[in-house]
């Protein structure tokens, strides 16, 4: 698991280094609980960023085709549905019974589009709730537990394209250069992981 | 048995059977989530999953947190098949990596 976020985030900028590292310390100040819900607040280029991770999530989370039309229509399948060849998709959708295949074959065919169906209303909800630059949104309980679902997916997502097997990334993935193709997605990754830190901060009443 | 005025007599069983079937039903051995360690989530968001999908007292979520972290697996609930299944299911909405085993 990894340390929450300003413990090892909360450093001050060390300067020039860090900035042409691409790695910049970011204000937790995004979420905020207020007696009215949990208050989101986003800079530009965050918000910009945000919505199109969300929309490119949106898009691995269709359903896994159904050849029966029968099934199709009623919306229940008979036979389960492969096992995610996409690793980032696996790993929204663990397999619970790993030493047994038919078991979780089973498994996926009762609840994969449950937990899909679950994932893109999530997100689209976040599209729908996104504050545009300078605006602050109030979020109710429903919504926040979207948000947090979408975040935390998203943090998967990318987490396991840049390859995170280990809860010491930072080290390894902090000495590459400079224009290396990866930084860009750590930012991003960095960015998710102050604001699902943050908002459950805010949803436990300590934001 | 009285079935439309008709009597129906019960099938005779022999004990060997009856005891075959007497091991069947009773593998009522509790089935259990299991929530495995992973390099992604943070300490803070596991923490709050466990209250939240579970009820569990901020304290007690923060040990089951911790033994996630530091044992690499901590056992979260028991219960049926079915409501492990359920769980499990729960836990993968939150994107936390849990399995389903008998205890």
């Amino acid at each position: 698991m990894e340390l929450d976020a300003p413990q090892i985030r909360g450093r001050p900028l060390d300067g020039d280094e860090d900035v042409a590292r691409g790695f910049f310390y970011r204000s937790p100040d995004c979420f905020r609980r207020t007696g009215k819900g949990v208050e989101v607040r986003l800079p530009r280029w965050e918000g910009a960023i945000l919505a199109e991770l969300v929309r490119l999530i949106d898009g691995m989370l269709e359903p896994p085709p159904v050849d029966d039309p029968l099934e199709a229509l009623v919306g229940l399948r008979d036979t389960a549905p492969p096992p995610p060849e996409d690793p980032a998709l696996a790993r929204l959708l663990p397999d619970p019974y790993p030493d047994d295949p038919l078991a979780s074959g089973d498994f996926r065919r009762r609840r994969t589009d449950d937990a899909l169906g679950h994932k893109r209303a999530a997100a689209r909800r976040v599209l729908a709730t996104l504050p545009g630059p300078g605006e602050v949104l109030v979020l109710d309980q429903d919504a926040a537990q979207d948000w947090l679902t979408t975040l935390n997916d998203l943090r998967l997502v990318l987490g396991t394209r840049l390859g995170i097997t280990d809860e010491n990334y930072l080290d390894e993935l902090g000495e590459l250069a400079a224009d290396d193709p990866r930084v860009p997605f750590i930012e991003m990754y960095e960015l998710l992981t102050t604001l699902v830190d943050n908002l459950v901060r805010a949803l436990f009443g300590d934001g | 048995m009285r079935n439309n005025g008709v009597v129906t007599t019960a099938t005779t069983v022999s004990p060997v059977e009856v005891e075959e079937l007497d091991e069947a039903l009773s593998d009522d051995r509790p089935w259990v989530t299991v929530v495995w360690n992973d390099p992604i989530n943070l300490m803070s968001y596991v923490t709050y999953v466990f209250q939240k999908l579970f009820g569990y007292d901020k304290a007690t979520a923060r040990k089951l947190m911790l033994d996630v972290h530091h044992k690499g697996r901590a056992s979260v609930t028991s219960g049926s098949r079915d409501e492990m299944e359920r769980d499990a299911a729960r836990l993968h909405t939150y994107g936390l990596w849990a399995t389903v085993i008998q205890d």
